[in-house]
């Protein structure tokens, strides 16, 4: 015998029939138990509140201790919360993972901060913090994140960017990018590159037409990466672009890892 | 209602369907959903500094199939109402500066610092969460409270910011702001719901003295 419970709204009664059919099919002695669905919408609605509550970076120990279970029960939230995509997942030191549990991971964007630690796999360079510019619908490019990573002003998304000379291929865009912002950002690209052939292994080589349209810029007089920062070990290469470099050796130690 | 991801659906449909960059902020419950403070709204709520902007953007929701909705039913007979749109699911509220009674001042402007870049064209920036907490402090609707008290669960707040601003939507013209903020706090200090400062509903205290004060000189002036 089955037994229906109808709700006010039509589209849940909807969804009872259909799943009554569904049931019927495989219902053994002519069963079907449609506390199942209500169970079901339960505990998608229960998770949310969880991701909400438990928003923050967690290993699977903190996890136990913040919520007071047992291993078991945390591997078994954390892949219940994946499933609904409210979990990322990033590995630090020791191979160890970290969960960001957040509901706005159910966003498929991507942000610039993500884009530009892709490029390198040394979780020494890695930015953290949070995320400020997102990019939904596309995948941004490596030409677009170097561009975004000189555009911040800071030291940290500077040896960030470094890695990304590695994924750089499409030069003519990352010229005419570069173009669209300040007078000398392209000189400022080239003396970067310059930077990362000494750390980074793998880069490809920069064009010649880039090359000599970044030297062309620089008629216009030094410029600083970073207002007032100029480096004591690159000195060569500044000279080469007019571009006061603010970084030492000492910054990018991390790279020869 | 809309959730997270339909609502990223939407508005990436709607970035690739314009053709040309519109850049717009979002405000109310899709800044809260972009920042990951809430997981469904009913409207998606947009200022727009152009008024051009504001006509593209209709024009690219109406290629999409959007109709238009009846302002008077939502909001009433006010001043500063959006044009309203529906979409779907979903309800589009599309102001140019001016929200109801508050104003989406230059600061708040400045302080929207997250952005968000949907398909080729839209890029929207997302109102800070204190201004988030003023707009919604303006108003006198039951959800805006809870959308206040979740808003500050999730995040950390300088209360010398919502100062400034209550200050400055006064300037702006919003005469009500000061009082109605300070109005809520109070109710959600002394329900112990948000840890109020108590210093800060003084300075607001002594800003609505202030005005008061501003107006009495005014009213002696003209008379």
């Amino acid at each position: 015998m089955s037994l229906f419970f109808f709700n006010n709204g039509l589209k849940i009664e909807f969804v009872y029939i259909l799943l009554a059919i569904h049931l019927t099919l495989h219902a053994k002695k002519g069963k079907v138990y449609i506390l199942w669905l209500i169970d079901l919408s339960m505990r998608t609605a229960k998770l949310m509140k969880v991701a909400q509550e438990l928003e923050g970076i967690y290993t699977v120990d903190t996890l136990c201790k913040r919520l007071d279970i047992g291993r078991t029960r945390a591997i078994y939230l954390i892949h219940r919360l994946r499933k609904v995509g409210m979990i990322k997942t990033t590995y630090v030191a020791g191979n160890k993972r970290l969960y960001f549990i957040s509901i706005s991971n159910k966003l498929k964007g991507i942000s610039f901060t993500d884009k530009i630690n892709e490029a390198t796999t040394n979780q020494g360079i890695h930015l953290s913090g949070a995320n400020i510019h997102f990019i939904h619908g596309r995948e941004p490019s490596y030409e677009e994140a170097l561009v975004y990573a000189l555009k911040q002003d800071s030291v940290r998304y500077i040896i960030a960017s470094l890695g990304l000379f590695r994924k750089i291929k499409d030069w003519s865009s990352l010229y005419s990018l570069a173009r669209k912002e300040e007078n000398s950002f392209v000189r400022k690209i080239a003396a970067l590159y310059d930077v990362s052939r000494l750390f980074v292994k793998k880069v490809r080589k920069m064009p010649k037409r880039f090359v000599n349209l970044a030297m062309k810029e620089k008629d216009n007089g030094w410029v600083y990466v970073i207002d007032k920062l100029y480096s004591r070990d690159f000195e060569n290469i500044e000279k080469r672009w007019k571009v006061h470099i603010p970084l030492n050796w000492g910054d990018l130690e991390e790279y020869k890892r | 209602m809309i959730d997270i991801r339909e609502q990223e659906e939407m508005l990436i449909a709607l970035g690739n369907m314009l053709e040309k960059k519109i850049s717009c902020y979002a405000i109310g419950g899709t800044a809260m959903m972009l920042k990951g403070i809430k997981d469904s709204t009913l409207d998606l709520d947009f200022v727009f500094d152009k008024g051009e902007d504001r006509e593209e953007f209709i024009a690219a929701l109406r290629k999409l199939g959007a109709k238009e909705s009846d302002v008077v039913i939502v909001y009433g007979i006010k001043e500063n109402t959006p044009i309203m749109l529906e979409l779907g699911k979903a309800r589009f509220d599309l102001f140019t500066n001016k929200i109801i009674t508050s104003v989406f001042s230059q600061n708040m402007k400045e302080r929207a610092k997250e952005i968000h870049e949907f398909g080729k064209n839209l890029i929207i920036m997302v109102a800070d969460v204190h201004d988030l907490i003023i707009m919604k402090g303006v108003t006198s609707r039951q959800k805006d409270i809870d959308d206040i008290i979740t808003v500050f669960k999730k995040s950390r707040i300088g209360w010398n910011i919502i100062l400034k601003e209550a200050e400055e939507q006064v300037k702006l013209g919003n005469e009500k702001a000061i009082l109605s903020i300070g109005e809520k706090f109070e109710i959600l200090r002394n329900q112990k719901i948000i840890d109020v400062p108590l210093s800060f509903l003084d300075d607001l205290f002594n800003l609505l003295r202030k005005q008061v004060k501003g107006k009495s000189k005014e009213k002696k002036k003209r008379s």
